[in-house]
Formats: C-alpha cells, sequence, structure tokens
C-alpha cells in the first residue's frame, strides 16, 4: 500500500468510527466496527477489545476479529498485570518478544494462533477504562503516522465508551428512583385502605376488652391480660393513624416562617427526651433572618423525626449538632443535623426511606418515609451521610420561594 | 344520671352489639340498625337522646344522614363514629351539625364520656 492510500483508509476508519459513535443506538456496533476497520487498515490478522467491568474489576472481552475460538476462549487476563503496566495512558506499546511480555498472559495459545507481534493502546480518559490489542502474523515496523491512528481511534473509542457508561448509570439511577416511588406511593396507597378496614376490628376488641377488664377481680391475671390487650389495641390505633397520616395528601399550608424559630420548636418537644438521656445538642444557628415559605407544623415534624433517630443513633452522652445556614446567594435554606452514633449500615440506607423499614424494635418505619414526603412537597432535597460506627447526617435544602404560590391548594 | 335513649347506626354488629352492652350496663336504652336508610327510619319513629353514627355504611353516607337528621326537629344529639380519623372529617361532620366525634377504635369509657355529654348539653 502506498502511503497516500494509507492514509486515505486510515481516514476511511476514522470516518467510519466517528460515523458509528454520532449515530448510536448501541455500543457494540461502535466497539466492532473498532476492531474490524482498525485491525483491516494496519493489516493486522485481528484485534480485540476489552472493557474493564468497575464492578467486578475485570477486563472483558467487548469485541473481536480474526481470532480463532480456541483463542478466544482462553481465560480472562489478569486485571492487575494489564493495570501495572498502563502507567502511560497515552502509550501504544508494541510486543515483540511474545514469550517473554509480561503482559502476554497466554504466550503458547498466542504462539499457536499464528501471532508473532501485537500492539496494545490503553483506552482511557484520565483513567483506564479498556484496552485495544491488535494482533500481527509478522514482526514489521510502526511509521509515526501509524501510532498516531491508532491512538486517535482509541481516543475516538474511550469517550464513546465512558459516554455510554454515563448514561447508562443516568438510566439505572432513574429508573431505580422511579420504581422506589412508585412503591411509595401504592404502599401509601394500599396503608390507607388497610388501615380503615382494620378500625373496625379493633373498636370491637377495644370495646370489649376494656369493658370486660372492669369486671374481672382486681390484680388477677385476667385484668392483667385484658389491660395489655387494651394496651396493644390502642398501640395499633397509633399505628394506623400514622399509616393514614402517611397515605394522606400533604400539601403544605405555607406560611413565612423563620427556620430557626421551627428548630428551637422542635428542639423543645424533644428537649426532654434528650436531657433523660443526657445528650446534648449543639446549635449552630444562622444569625440571619430571612423568613421563607414552609409549613411549619409538616417542617416541624421533619426535624422531630431525625432529632428522635439521632436521639435513638447515639449512646448516653451523645452529642447531636444542629445547623441552620440561609444561604443567600443561592436563594437556599440549609438545615443539618448530624450526630456522633453508631451510624447506618449500607444496606440499611438503601431502605431508609421506604415506608415500613425500621430498625427500630417499636418503630413503624414511617417517620423518615413522611419526612422524605414532606421535603418534597416543599421541592426540598433531603440527603443523607453515614457511617457505621461514626455517625449520621442529615441535610436538608428548601428553597426560598418568592411568593405563597406553590403549594397553596392545600389551604 | 338521666338514663338515655341511644341509636346505634353500623354496619358492624360486633361494634353494635359493644355499644349495646356498655352504655345498657351505665343505664341508657339502645338500639340498633345496620343501613343508613333503617336508621333514618328510625330516627323519623323514635325519639332518641344521642345518635352514634358510622360514616362509612353500605347504602348511604354517613354524611348524608347527617345532612338528613338535621333538618329534623328537635335534632337529636349526633355523634359521628369513623375509621377514617382526619381532621378534615371531623371539621366537617361538625358543620353538618354533629356535635361530637369518635374515631375508631376506641375505649368503654371515651363511649360513655362522649354520650352522656349530651346530658350536659341538653
Amino acid at each position: 500500500m502506498t502511503s497516500s492510500t494509507k492514509f486515505e483508509s486510515y481516514f476511511h476508519v476514522l470516518r467510519d468510527v466517528i460515523r458509528a459513535m454520532h449515530s448510536i443506538t448501541n455500543l457494540q456496533e461502535v466497539l466492532d466496527i473498532v476492531v474490524t476497520k482498525t485491525s483491516g487498515a494496519l493489516d493486522a490478522k485481528g484485534a480485540l477489545l476489552r472493557i474493564l467491568n468497575k464492578e467486578t474489576n475485570q477486563f472483558e472481552v467487548r469485541a473481536a476479529c480474526g481470532l480463532g475460538e480456541r483463542y478466544l476462549a482462553k481465560g480472562p487476563v489478569t486485571t492487575e498485570t494489564v493495570l501495572s503496566t498502563l502507567s502511560e495512558l497515552d502509550k501504544v506499546y508494541i510486543i515483540t518478544d511474545i514469550w517473554n511480555a509480561p503482559r502476554v498472559e497466554y504466550p503458547q495459545a498466542t504462539w499457536d494462533e499464528g501471532v508473532r507481534m501485537m500492539v496494545d493502546m490503553p483506552l482511557a480518559i484520565d483513567e483506564p477504562i479498556g484496552l485495544i490489542r491488535i494482533y500481527f502474523t509478522e514482526q514489521r515496523e510502526f511509521s509515526d503516522d501509524e501510532v498516531d491512528f491508532i491512538k486517535t481511534v482509541a481516543m475516538h473509542c474511550a469517550c464513546v465508551i465512558e459516554r455510554v457508561q454515563i448514561m447508562e448509570s443516568q438510566q439505572s439511577k432513574f429508573s431505580h428512583l422511579a420504581a422506589q416511588m412508585d412503591k411509595l406511593s401504592s404502599l401509601g396507597r394500599m396503608a390507607a385502605g388497610i388501615a380503615h378496614e382494620i378500625n373496625n376490628p379493633l373498636a370491637g376488641i377495644l370495646l370489649y376488652s376494656s369493658n370486660l377488664s372492669k369486671k374481672v377481680p382486681p390484680g388477677g391475671l385476667l385484668e392483667e391480660g385484658l389491660k395489655i390487650i387494651v394496651k396493644e389495641t390502642q398501640r395499633c390505633k397509633t399505628i394506623i393513624q400514622g399509616l393514614l397520616e402517611f397515605a394522606r395528601d400533604r400539601k403544605p399550608q405555607r406560611a413565612l416562617v423563620n427556620i430557626n424559630d421551627i428548630m428551637e420548636s422542635a428542639l423543645g418537644i424533644v428537649e426532654n427526651e434528650f436531657h433523660l438521656r443526657h445528650v446534648r445538642v449543639k446549635k449552630q444557628l444562622d444569625k440571619v433572618v430571612e423568613k421563607v415559605y414552609l409549613d411549619e407544623n409538616q417542617v416541624e415534624q421533619v426535624f422531630i423525626n431525625i432529632l428522635l433517630n439521632a436521639l435513638q443513633a447515639v449512646e448516653d452522652k451523645g452529642i447531636v449538632t444542629v445547623q441552620t445556614v440561609v444561604d443567600l446567594e443561592h436563594k437556599k435554606i440549609h438545615i443539618e443535623i448530624s450526630d456522633n452514633g453508631c451510624g447506618i449500615s449500607p444496606d440499611d440506607m438503601k431502605r431508609i426511606f421506604e415506608p415500613f423499614f425500621s430498625t427500630k424494635a417499636n418503630g413503624t418505619g414511617l417517620g423518615l418515609a413522611v419526612s422524605y414526603g414532606i421535603v418534597e412537597n416543599h421541592h426540598g432535597d433531603i440527603h443523607l451521610f453515614s457511617e457505621p460506627g461514626k455517625g449520621t447526617r442529615f441535610i436538608i435544602e428548601f428553597p426560598f420561594l418568592v411568593d405563597n404560590s406553590i403549594g397553596k391548594g392545600g389551604a | 344520671m338521666k338514663s338515655l335513649k341511644v341509636l346505634v347506626i353500623d354496619d358492624e354488629s360486633v361494634i353494635c352489639g359493644a355499644c349495646d352492652l356498655v352504655l345498657t350496663e351505665k343505664g341508657h336504652t339502645v338500639d340498633y340498625c345496620k343501613t343508613g336508610k333503617t336508621g333514618l327510619i328510625a330516627i323519623e319513629r323514635g325519639t332518641y337522646d344521642v345518635i352514634l353514627l358510622d360514616m362509612k355504611l353500605p347504602d348511604i353516607d354517613g354524611m348524608e344522614v347527617l345532612k338528613s337528621v338535621r333538618e329534623k326537629m328537635p335534632a337529636p344529639y349526633m355523634i359521628v363514629m369513623t375509621g377514617y380519623s382526619t381532621m378534615s372529617n371531623a371539621v366537617q361532620a361538625m358543620k353538618l351539625g354533629a356535635a361530637d366525634y369518635l374515631s375508631k377504635p376506641f375505649t368503654d369509657d371515651e363511649l360513655i364520656e362522649a354520650v352522656e355529654k349530651a346530658c350536659a348539653q341538653q
């Protein structure tokens, strides 16, 4: 091939790769084009493209051409070996000594395949995401143009892979979130229906048991048993009220309020419980008084729920820190409630806002689910950071609302 | 305590029976109906001091019963019972003339207190 026709063929390969990149419906198509066209343009025997699976930390074959089944059936390559030799991510590695190169995992199989020389090009954007290996049946020299060509293809290919990976991860995050929301609302509806039906039988139980408990000999086992029935039935009532509260359409009744006042009021309500457990509250309330439209009662409920969770998480003499920050620049109110308690395990973290999920013996599993709904209805955000053994940090953000027009429907 | 004539309107036999037991023991007389329509007929015919009315009835809505009873003179003392204890429900029932509100489940004492408040009102 003359140098001008070679140049033309490189150009065609690049054009095909870029065209595929821009019209991608699936990544596989691009990868197949990259291996076949690159291998063809370089008069190679074949090529292999591996992508690093970040979850398993293994390089997985994603596209190949010109290589025998037996060679392809060889086991996975050692990730460590590949990564340790990828010190320069934009460098083309030319392997001439198949038998002694540390990068060659299966020299015998490679030799049997008729391969006498290989070229490795890392696929990387800041960090390695894959590798293209090109196989040749005889040793030869590579011109600067050829090396440039390989680098350019690799660069484009890496961009596509990264873009697709970002898209896929966003998509999976979104569908997870959508499924979560769906689950929340259907659970809520179901809860309301069940709650309603259960209150009738409970009414029978409570009326008869409370009435009977006065007719049995005082101080006996019968009286004790009946009183337990009365108490437990009343507990069911409380749980069901929580369920109904959760399922209710909570439209915020907004008014202009000062976030610090709400926090002080919430702290006042839980004060006694904190005092009993010798848990200290450190307050860092922003002095900037910017009144915002919030539903005072609902937001107070959120704070109480989180404060009580924090109290539950800390040992006696633990510390719970509350902080409010008025962010005038971003027009947001930022509230942080953190503790130095037991923290939340990663498994529990995933389910923490699910209704009925609780790690407390007597928990209804509705506190945080309700809180999540309230913050959502205020167009706010709730974030959670936790490390087992170190503590938990809840961050809530409410946007400033200039008027009371949003969420006024419930008023 | 004056003996009161009480009518319970609820489709659940257990609740009717329980209210009957608790109130009869306190010296009141209790009748009960299991539908809204029979309840309205009973109210029309009888002279009840207190009506215990369930909000969820098989034929007509408790709110409808309240509206019909409101026009009756003299209006009996209406206590609304419901398993769906939300504030807006209570407020709506009160607006329609209910005097009190019991959210299911309730204890015998709560029932007696609510019913006997009727005496104080009359």
